[in-house]
Parts: structure tokens; C-alpha cells; sequence
């Protein structure tokens, strides 16, 4: 614990109960508690359609952290995480218009299947490594493709229509969806984050970091990795299915085609430029990949009308796909930490100023 | 002369503020997949929205026409809906993908937005929620019928396989088609699915030729359907085998795609052609892309006439509606068009006719083949499918 509980100038801790403490400083905690004030009243400030986005990057927030608990904080790659949003998407639809639950019961059964078939979808992991593993859940990927397209019952991946939701008397409707699901998700993801948070000061989080930086070691300090391993697997998955959930009443109905390996590939990539194994990163890396493809989009339609380039050349296409992969290639290149090593630095720096040292 | 320069300043004010502007958009993938029918799509709509202007079709109202690339990414159409809607007070929408109608199905309910789109999936219109969307022109389904009642012209009891795209637009006519089979006496002997990255097809069409399948009808885009005509030109396969497709898989993309293994192929299609030059919906369409400058390619593309169509469509329902066309008077335009009131702006085999249960706009087809300089030449008049109205009656 530091000497003072307002700033944090060394690392005073000098029991375990003071490490496992979530925030070191109360500055910490006012910081967090005047950033979901302001998150509170971004939506009386930003225009509706940038609202949706808000919302987006929320949602790919929730499914992040889920992605970062296999991939980042425990190792196993994971190249299936839109299947299991799609696993959480298609459990609340059902639970949502054949079991008529309503969205508060309907969005954690989403979840709660993520979970279930992330487990068993996580065994592999007791045998496979590395690029094996990524392998076994791009299979799950093209499994969940093709089973849903075959599924009668789950409209051979065709529109399930979700119903309205009503909050304390406030129906959302065209006029008012972006704002009331703004208030619908934001507390999800804040709970969310702070779960994880938890998570991780206990043993059981713990240990997912120590399978990941070497299993073996776990292992001799006690440790069971498999355990490990299908835990990881089962939390993430548990997270894709809520945020799944949350994305398929937001969209208004399920549709296979938000689902696919691109969304997977796309969720990896917010997870590789956020940073791998961060909280903060978990938000960063959806924001930045989401703004990227709003700038880009914008980019490519204003190439596209420009007649720059032969017939026959599209430009304005490739444009979206090439800058996708050259964000991911230059972190990789020159800051795998991701932008939560950014956001870790300025911390740092503002911690200091104005002294230097 | 003060006083008629006052005069005429007046009267410019005047007329100018009597101008209202509505805003005609339309969003679909400009860029991303499919983008090589949707470019061309969008350059349709934007082209008769101008010309449109141009002609001062609609008094007292000018069109802001917008096309907004959504990449054939659902939740940018949905975006772009809500800004159109929301922010713009569009009174139509116009939309592209398959996916985007089928998840905007009942936001459209809810917002009473009369919807066209690109793709023709006969669950766009199919109930629940189906009051204020229309298909264009005839659907897929009704296409691939149109096909199986062609074969059964020709060969009773003849083999059919179906090879379809792996998505709700390329599973959707299955069931329809297998009941109009049945009805037809055709044997439907395998269903496939095969996407965009069919590279080699040997395997899949030797499996089929094994079955005994002598026609194999495409529901697919013709990037696949070029790759399975170049492997059966390979395999020696394309006197033995009639291949046939709906809208999407062929017209000058699949010739230019597949080259002389286009040969043959039996086309199922609304629209007029660039080169039936004698038809005036297609010297419209010849007239508005050279005023505004499209290259060769665009003009020639089947895609460039359907978003003409789909304008076309909705700026006469804004006509209908008066001088103050909101959504619901453009929904009772649309639903206007029938019987002597039926528009027919030349760009489809039919006119366009819709009513309050009729929301299939062109519903004649006609089947055309190619010819060996890769021209689709009409096989068969202006139709409908007898046999779609009784495996798929409308609700």
C-alpha cells in the first residue's frame, strides 16, 4: 500500500491482502469513477449514428476481454471468437422467441451457452499447442458456419427478428434504440471489465497467467493446466456468448453473416492492437480498429468516386483490407504491447509530472 | 427596371424556397464483396436520381441523391439506414444485400419505410413483417422454377442438381425448388453449396456427373459459377451437362468471367440487355451513362439497369405521392402501380406492378443463352413460373 492513498510513488505493499487490492490509489478509483460519469452523459453530446458505433466498440469490448482471457492472458489462440458470439447471438434468440425470456434473463442464457460450448470446444486444448489449437477453433469457426446454415431451427442462418425491449417503462424503439442501448450496455461492459479484474487477482486468474508463460512450471508449483486451460476457454466463451447476446438484440435480429471467420479474424486483430493480456487494451484495441474502418470507409469512397485508377483496378476495395492488415502488421512490428503500452506510458508520465524523475 | 429586377428577384426567391429537397439513398456494397455488382448498382441509382432532376420529374422537389457504401456489412446498412431515416427524413429506402433486408425487416416494419433492394430472396417479402418491402423484380426462387419448368419442357423426369451459394441468398430457393421438382416430375439429385474460393470444382462435378445430373442449376454470383464452367470445359463435361443459373450468375460478369465456358449457359433474368438496343429502357440506360460519363463496363453491366430500375420505382412512387412525398405516400404510390396504373419504364421484361399483396414489381422473366461470343440471346418470351405460385403462394 502506498503512504499515501491519493498518489502512488513506489510499491509499499507489504502483505498480500494490499497486493490483490483492485485499485492501489484513490485517485485511481475517482479517475475510474469520473470516466463512467462522463460515459454516462457521452450520449447526450454524441449524434446518433456515432452513438451506434459507441455501441459497437462496447459490444467488440465485451467479446475482447472474453478473446483476452484465452489468447491474452492465458496463450491458447483462439481464431473462434465470433463463433462463440454467434453461439450466444442464435442461445438468446431462442431463449428470446421461443422461451419468451425477456432480455435480462435472455442475454445471460446467450452467455451461459458460449460458455457451455466454449468448454467442450476448449478439450482440445488439453492435448493441442499453438498453432494446433488455433487450427482446432478455426475448425469450430467453419463447424458453426455450416451447422446453422443446415439448422432449420435456427433459420439455416437467415433472420431471427428479436423482440422489442422495454426498460423501467421505456420501449426502445427506431427513435430512441442507440441511446437506450447505450445505458443497456455500458453497465454490461463495466461489470464486465470489473469481473475480469477480480478475476485476476484470484488464484484462478493467477494461474491462467502462469499456464500461459510456462505450463510446465505451473504445473511443478501445483497448478493443474488443464483445468486451467478449459477454464480460459469456458470465461471467454462465456463472454463472447453475453456480448453475442448483446449484438443480436442491438442488431434487431441474427443474421450468420455477423458471425463469420472475418469477425473472428477482426476481434483478434482489435485483441493484437489493443494488447494482448491487457484490460485497457480490451477497449483500446475495438475503438481503434473500429475508427479505422469508419476513416478508411470514408477513404475508400472518396478514392472510388475519384475515377483515379483503371477500369478494372479497384482500389477503393482493396484499400479497407490492406490498411486492416497493415495496422496489424506495424503493432506486431513495433509495438506488440499493443496501445495499452501507450496508454501505460502516459499513465506513467502523467504520474510524474511535472518532475522528471 | 428596379422594379422588375426586385420582381424577378422575388420570384427566384420564391420558387427557389417552393423547391423542397428529398433525399433518395440507397446503401449497399460499393467496396468489399460483391462490390463488383454493387458498384455498378449504385452508379445506377445515382444516375437516374440525377437524370431525374435533370428532367424536373418531380415538380416542386429536388432529389439529393445519395449512395453510401456499406462494404456488404449488416450493421454498416443499418447505420446508414438510421442516418437516412433519422437525419435525412428519406421517405424510401433503397437497399442491396441479403442479409441487411432480412435483419432491417422489422425496423422497416416499425418505421413504415417503403424498402427495395438488390437482392430478390423471396423471405425479404415473405410474412412476418413484410408490409413495406418489395422485391424489384421476380425473386430467385421464382428464377430457379422458371429453370426446372424449362427442363421439364424439354427431358420429363430429368436430373437435376442444384449448386448454391453457402448463405440465406443461396439456400433460400431450395425448398421451393425440390417441391416444384416433385410437381414437375424432375428428379433433384444432389444439393451443393460452393462459395467464392471454389478454386478447383473436379471433385464436385465429376460427383455430380456420377449421379447421372444432366442439368445443374446455379444459385450463386458468377465469380463460382465461372470457376465450375471452366473446370466442366476442362472435364469435357459442357455438352453433357446443361448449366443454368439465376440472376446473379450470369449477364456480362459470368462471360467475362468464364470466357467461351460460358458457352450455353441458360441465364434466368428480368431485365433487358445492353445489347437489345431496339428496347428503349436500354437506350435510357446508354442515354444517362454516357450524360454522366460511366465507362463502358459499368454501362454495359446488367447491375447498372436494375439500380436504374430500383430509382426509377421509387422516384415514380414519389410522383404518385404529390408534392409532399413522405414514406406513407410513397408506400401508396408503390402500391398504386397495377392494372392501368402499372409502371413500365422499359428497363425490366414486364411492367412494374405492386398492390398491398402484390410485392414483386417486374414478375415477368425471360431465359436467355449464351451464345459462343458470350452474348445472351433470349430463349423464351416474357413469362412467369406457373409453378412458383403454387409451391410459393404469396401472403
Amino acid at each position: 500500500m502506498p503512504a499515501s492513498r491519493f498518489t502512488q510513488t513506489g510499491n509499499y505493499r507489504t502483505r498480500y491482502r494490499q497486493d490483490q487490492t483492485i485499485f492501489a490509489t484513490y485517485a485511481e478509483q475517482l479517475s475510474l469513477i469520473v470516466l463512467i460519469g462522463l460515459l454516462l452523459l457521452l450520449p447526450l453530446i454524441l449524434p446518433k449514428t456515432m452513438l451506434r458505433d459507441v455501441n459497437m466498440i462496447m459490444i467488440y469490448a465485451v467479446a475482447v476481454i472474453g478473446l483476452n482471457i484465452t489468447t491474452g492472458y492465458t496463450g491458447l489462440i483462439n481464431i473462434g471468437q465470433a463463433a462463440f458470439m454467434g453461439v450466444g447471438a442464435y442461445a438468446t434468440a431462442l431463449a428470446a422467441t421461443r422461451w419468451n425470456l425477456p432480455f435480462f434473463l435472455a442475454i445471460p442464457v446467450g452467455g451461459l451457452a458460449g460458455a457451455l460450448v466454449g468448454t467442450f470446444v476448449g478439450l482440445p486444448s488439453l492435448r493441442l499447442k499453438y498453432l494446433y489449437l488455433a487450427v482446432a477453433t478455426l475448425a469450430f469457426q467453419i463447424i458453426f458456419e455450416w451447422g446453422v446454415g443446415h439448422t432449420p431451427l435456427l433459420a439455416q442462418g437467415g433472420a431471427i427478428s428479436l423482440p422489442q425491449v422495454q426498460v423501467f417503462g421505456v420501449k426502445a424503439t427506431f427513435f430512441n434504440h442507440n441511446f437506450v442501448w447505450y445505458y443497456l450496455i455500458l453497465p454490461v461492459l463495466v461489470v464486465m471489465g470489473l469481473l475480469w479484474r477480480n478475476v485476476l487477482r484470484t488464484k484462478h486468474g493467477r494461474s491462467l497467467i502462469a499456464v500461459r508463460d510456462n505450463d510446465r512450471a505451473a504445473a511443478a508449483m501445483g497448478i493443474n493446466p488443464g483445468t486451467a486451460k478449459i477454464t480460459a476457454f469456458m470465461i471467454g466463451s462465456f463472454y463472447a456468448g453475453i456480448a453475442g447476446g448483446l449484438f443480436a438484440y442491438f442488431q434487431k435480429a441474427v443474421v450468420i453473416e455477423d458471425y463469420g471467420l472475418h469477425i473472428s479474424i477482426q476481434l483478434l486483430a482489435m485483441a493484437i492492437v489493443g494488447g494482448l493480456g491487457s484490460l485497457p487494451g480490451s477497449f483500446l484495441g475495438p475503438l481503434f480498429i473500429v475508427a479505422l474502418d469508419r476513416i478508411v470507409g470514408g477513404t475508400s469512397n472518396w478514392i472510388g468516386s475519384q475515377n483515379l485508377f483503371p477500369a478494372g483496378v479497384d482500389a477503393a476495395t482493396a484499400l479497407r483490407p490492406l490498411s486492416f492488415g497493415l495496422a496489424i502488421v506495424l503493432f506486431l512490428m513495433f509495438e506488440p504491447r499493443g496501445l495499452a503500452n501507450w496508454w501505460r506510458l502516459s499513465r506513467l508520465y502523467f504520474k510524474k509530472w511535472p518532475y522528471k524523475f | 427596371m428596379k422594379k422588375t429586377l426586385l420582381l424577378s428577384a422575388l420570384v427566384s426567391i420564391s420558387f427557389a424556397a417552393a423547391q423542397k429537397t428529398v433525399t433518395l439513398p440507397w446503401s449497399g456494397a460499393i467496396t468489399g464483396p460483391t462490390s463488383d455488382a454493387g458498384a455498378s448498382y449504385a452508379a445506377g441509382v445515382e444516375d437516374y436520381c440525377k437524370y431525374a432532376n435533370a428532367q424536373k420529374m418531380l415538380p416542386g422537389i429536388t432529389l439529393n441523391c445519395v449512395t453510401r457504401d456499406d462494404q456488404y456489412n449488416n450493421a454498416n446498412t443499418q447505420r446508414n439506414f438510421e442516418d437516412f431515416v433519422g437525419n435525412l427524413n428519406a421517405p424510401v429506402f433503397l437497399g442491396y444485400a441479403t442479409g441487411g433486408a432480412l435483419q432491417l425487416k422489422s425496423v422497416i416494419q416499425e418505421t413504415k419505410i417503403p424498402t427495395l433492394t438488390a437482392s430478390y430472396h423471396i423471405g425479404i417479402i415473405d410474412a412476418p413483417d413484410n408490409t413495406y418491402t418489395f422485391l424489384p423484380v421476380s425473386s430467385y426462387s421464382e428464377n430457379i422454377v422458371a429453370l426446372l419448368e424449362y427442363i421439364a419442357k424439354k427431358e420429363r423426369g430429368a436430373k437435376v442438381a442444384l449448386i448454391v451459394n453457402p448463405s440465406p441468398f443461396g439456400r433460400d430457393p431450395v425448398v421451393d425448388a425440390r417441391k416444384a421438382a416433385t410437381r414437375l416430375g424432375l428428379k433433384i439429385t444432389d444439393v451443393q453449396e460452393v462459395g467464392g474460393n471454389n478454386l478447383d470444382n473436379t471433385a464436385l462435378l465429376k460427383r455430380l456427373e456420377a449421379q447421372g445430373a444432366k442439368y445443374i442449376i446455379n444459385q450463386n454470383t458468377a465469380g463460382p459459377v465461372a470457376n465450375i464452367l471452366k473446370d466442366a470445359k476442362r472435364l469435357n463435361l459442357l455438352g453433357k451437362m446443361q448449366f443454368m443459373g439465376a440472376h446473379y450468375t450470369g449477364g456480362e460478369d459470368l462471360t467475362k468471367l468464364a470466357g467461351d465456358a460460358a458457352k450455353d449457359f441458360i441465364w434466368a433474368t428480368s431485365y433487358y440487355l445492353y445489347d437489345e438496343a431496339n428496347q428503349p429502357g436500354i437506350q435510357l440506360v446508354k442515354k444517362i451513362g454516357a450524360q454522366f460519363k460511366r465507362g463502358a463496363d459499368t454501362i454495359r453491366s446488367v447491375h447498372y439497369t436494375s439500380g436504374m430500375l430500383a430509382s426509377a420505382i421509387a422516384i415514380e412512387a414519389m410522383k404518385r405521392a404529390g408534392n409532399n412525398p413522405d414514406a406513407a405516400g410513397v408506400y401508396k404510390g408503390l402500391i398504386s402501380m397495377n392494372g392501368s396504373r402499372s409502371f413500365d419504364p422499359g428497363f425490366a421484361v414486364g411492367p412494374v406492378t405492386f398492390s398491398a399483396k402484390d410485392h414483386i414489381g417486374a414478375e415477368s422473366l425471360r431465359l436467355l443463352q449464351a451464345d459462343a461470343t458470350g452474348n445472351f440471346k433470349a430463349i423464351t418470351g416474357a413469362q412467369r413460373s406457373a409453378m412458383f405460385q403454387l409451391v410459393h403462394p404469396m401472403k
